[in-house]
């Protein structure tokens, strides 16, 4: 027993003692969770909470320029900038130099455009009802087109956003012109507000349901999103100290001279890896317990722990052993510890990238989502989406356990076979 | 009547997987307890790996080596007990302190907790470490880290001691306290077998000593019947007549 306490106490004084591993271990992580957070959870309050500044340039002759302007003031959407004296070819130039981000140009002909299309449908519907209508003919007036500018910075998803919501007040524009021109054509004229009123209050609604098991207290947000994100990153990051750590008593021949000891090199393994779960543990403990009172006190929102705790620590434990086992077998195949923290960091960004800790994997293109599956990352990350964003089952989180336990497995076998060829076991 | 023997090798040799030629071939040693034996010979011309086949760090490729404690065979296993190994690199902990180097590597040997505790303030306090036993050990000299290196191999008072190149880049007073020491624990009966490229310090320091070069053993015995037969004054001018003069990397 004084041998197992000797072991554990050797690595836990080796680990103190690295300072530069202690900061990327235990402040990296903070860190990252703290800004990150803050700024995701501003993109999402811009997006949801916040007016878009909308520079408006309105040329439109006449009148139904200044309807949809009127609508997107009513939406409460938009900050509505109007310069109606700028030129289109200069609104490029106005938009950047305006600090705006979103531009949108009316053009000349918009009403006589939609008029004129809205006389056509009419015209159609007259002659198909077998109704006598005005045969004069109009003037052709081609549909026209709204231009959309935006700052090259803004990301395309967020732009496509802003053009389906101007898309749906256009709907209803147009709608509202049609059944004007059909009652008009009919005699009908004055007649139409009830119809119309009763079109565009009458639309399908959309209820939004997040998929959540019924026992999840949880609402999906940005703090629910990267804190376990960013923790499962700062456990993998372990490799740069523990790596760089058994490189150096491999290298010193500290590990060949416990080899004419009367002991088990296996000791020295269980060592290290207790001491490094227990690191990842507290990871998890500082990070989680940051989420949980410091970041609502900045305005964010607060990480609710699952209700599964059972399901929750076994998902820790797994992530921890696969980021300590992953920093073994780096540290075992490693040459110098230069090499084990340079490709030890490398590939723990490029595992948390394709993993889905930076990005999304949803967002991801097919064969880049089929690659995560070979991320540990991204099963930890599963592991804990499935517990804090959709209240998930141990049955959902089989797989994560199966993948997660191969990985652990492999990388334990990797590291046995690297020491027994350098004959240190 | 013959002298009771530590270690017996016998016809060991080692040849490494991407080596050309044997790094030892057929070595045949007989090491006598409490002797102070020399194992000498230019770069490269086995010594280290002949002690790692002692120690049981690589297993030799042909031939035995038994362990004898009170004369009786003891096995591969009861072997570490009773064996100390000083390598040549600075194989601890550069981290820690002696103090918590010394625990570590005690605590290894299997001592207890208390008997660990007295014999590493004994330690520290011969070898002239007490002072700092608390520093970490990245910040010391040659000769002090050589010392800390010495006291890890010795905590457990093995019976047999291996020491690769003890003394090499310490000051004279470090080399000087280390020897002492040596020999202090030499009369109190631990068999030490050596290796080093200080010929006066073998010299001074060895009863028997063997000559391996190109990984074979080219001479063996009482250090001062090899000298007489070979005509030479002292240890380097055998060691030269035996090995030659051209260089050796």
């Amino acid at each position: 027993m004084f041998k197992v306490f000797s072991s554990l106490r050797k690595e836990y004084l080796l680990l103190i003692n690295d300072k530069v591993g202690l900061a990327l271990m235990f402040l990296m992580p903070l860190l990252l969770v703290f800004i990150i957070t803050i700024i995701q959870d501003s993109a999402y309050k811009m997006v949801n909470e916040n007016q878009i500044p909308l520079l408006v340039v309105n040329h439109d002759a006449g009148k139904e320029g200044d309807k949809l302007v009127a609508l997107l003031k009513q939406s409460g959407l938009f900050k509505i900038d109007s310069q109606d004296a700028v030129p289109e070819k200069s609104l490029k130039s106005e938009l950047l130099s305006r600090g705006k981000l979103i531009g949108l140009y009316i053009p000349k002909t918009f009403s006589s455009g939609l008029e004129s299309n809205a006389a056509d449908v009419s015209n159609i519907l007259m002659d198909d009802l077998g109704l006598e209508r005005d045969s004069a003919s109009a003037e052709k007036v081609s549909m026209p087109t709204l231009s959309f500018y935006n700052d090259p910075v803004l990301q395309e998803n967020y732009s496509f956003s802003v053009m389906g919501i101007i898309q749906s007040y256009m709907s209803v524009i147009e709608n509202s012109l049609m059944i004007d021109r059909m009652y008009t054509t009919m005699d009908l004229g004055g007649q139409s507000e009830a119809l119309k009123k009763k079109m565009i209050s009458n639309r399908v609604k959309i209820n939004q349901i997040v998929a959540i098991n019924n026992n999840s207290t949880a609402i999906p947000n940005s703090t629910q999103h990267n804190v376990p994100a960013w923790t499962i990153f700062a456990m993998f990051f372990m490799v740069v100290s523990l790596g760089s750590n058994i490189v150096k008593e491999r290298i010193n021949g500290s590990f060949l001279r416990l080899k004419t000891m009367p002991t088990t090199f296996m000791l020295v393994m269980f060592s290290k890896m207790a001491i490094y779960v227990i690191v990842a543990v507290v990871q998890v403990a500082l990070t989680f317990s940051m989420g949980i009172w410091i970041l609502p006190e900045l305005g964010l929102p607060k990480l609710t722990i699952p209700t599964n705790l059972f399901a929750f620590a076994s998902v820790i434990l797994i992530s921890s052993m696969a980021a300590v086992s992953y920093a073994l077998m780096i540290g075992a195949y490693a040459r110098t510890e230069q090499q084990a923290n340079g490709f030890g960091a490398i590939s723990i960004i490029i595992f948390g990238a394709i993993g889905g800790i930076l990005v999304p994997t949803f967002v991801m293109p097919g064969f880049m989502q089929f690659a995560s599956n070979f991320s540990p990352l991204h099963w930890c990350l599963e592991g804990f989406y499935i517990l804090f964003l959709k209240g998930g089952s141990w049955q959902e989180l089989k797989n994560v356990f199966a993948f997660l336990g191969i990985f652990i497995l492999l990388c334990q076998l990797a590291t046995y076979f690297k020491l027994r060829m350098e004959r240190i076991i | 009547m013959t002298e009771p023997v530590s270690i017996e090798i016998q016809n060991v040799s080692k040849k490494y997987k991407t080596a050309q030629e044997n790094s030892l071939t057929d070595v045949s040693l007989n090491i006598a307890t409490s002797d102070i034996f020399g194992l000498l010979g230019p770069n490269g011309a086995g010594k280290t790996t002949l002690i790692s086949i002692l120690c049981g760090i690589i297993p030799p490729s042909a031939g035995t080596v038994h362990f004898y404690h009170q004369n009786q065979l003891i096995t591969e296993q009861e072997r570490k007990s009773h064996i100390g190994f000083v390598p040549q690199e600075y194989a601890f902990y550069q981290e820690l302190t002696p103090r918590q180097n010394l625990d570590y590597f005690g605590a290894m040997y299997n001592l207890n907790k208390e008997e660990l505790e007295a014999r590493r303030e004994d330690l520290l306090e011969i070898l002239g470490l007490a002072r700092f036993a608390d520093k970490k050990v990245g910040s010391f000299s040659g000769g002090m880290k050589r010392r800390v290196n010495l006291a890890i191999g010795i905590i457990h008072k093995p019976d047999i001691l291996f020491l690769d190149e003890p003394t090499v880049g310490v000051d004279v007073q470090s080399r000087n306290a280390i020897i002492r020491y040596l020999q202090e624990i030499n009369n109190a009966g631990t068999t030490i077998i050596y290796t080093s490229h200080h010929m006066s310090e073998a010299e001074e320091f060895c009863k028997h000593i063997a000559l391996i070069d190109h990984g074979r053993v080219i001479a063996k015995g009482d250090l001062t019947d090899l000298r007489k037969a070979h005509d030479a004054p002292n240890l380097q001018s055998l060691f030269i007549k035996l090995t030659g003069e051209e260089y050796r990397d």
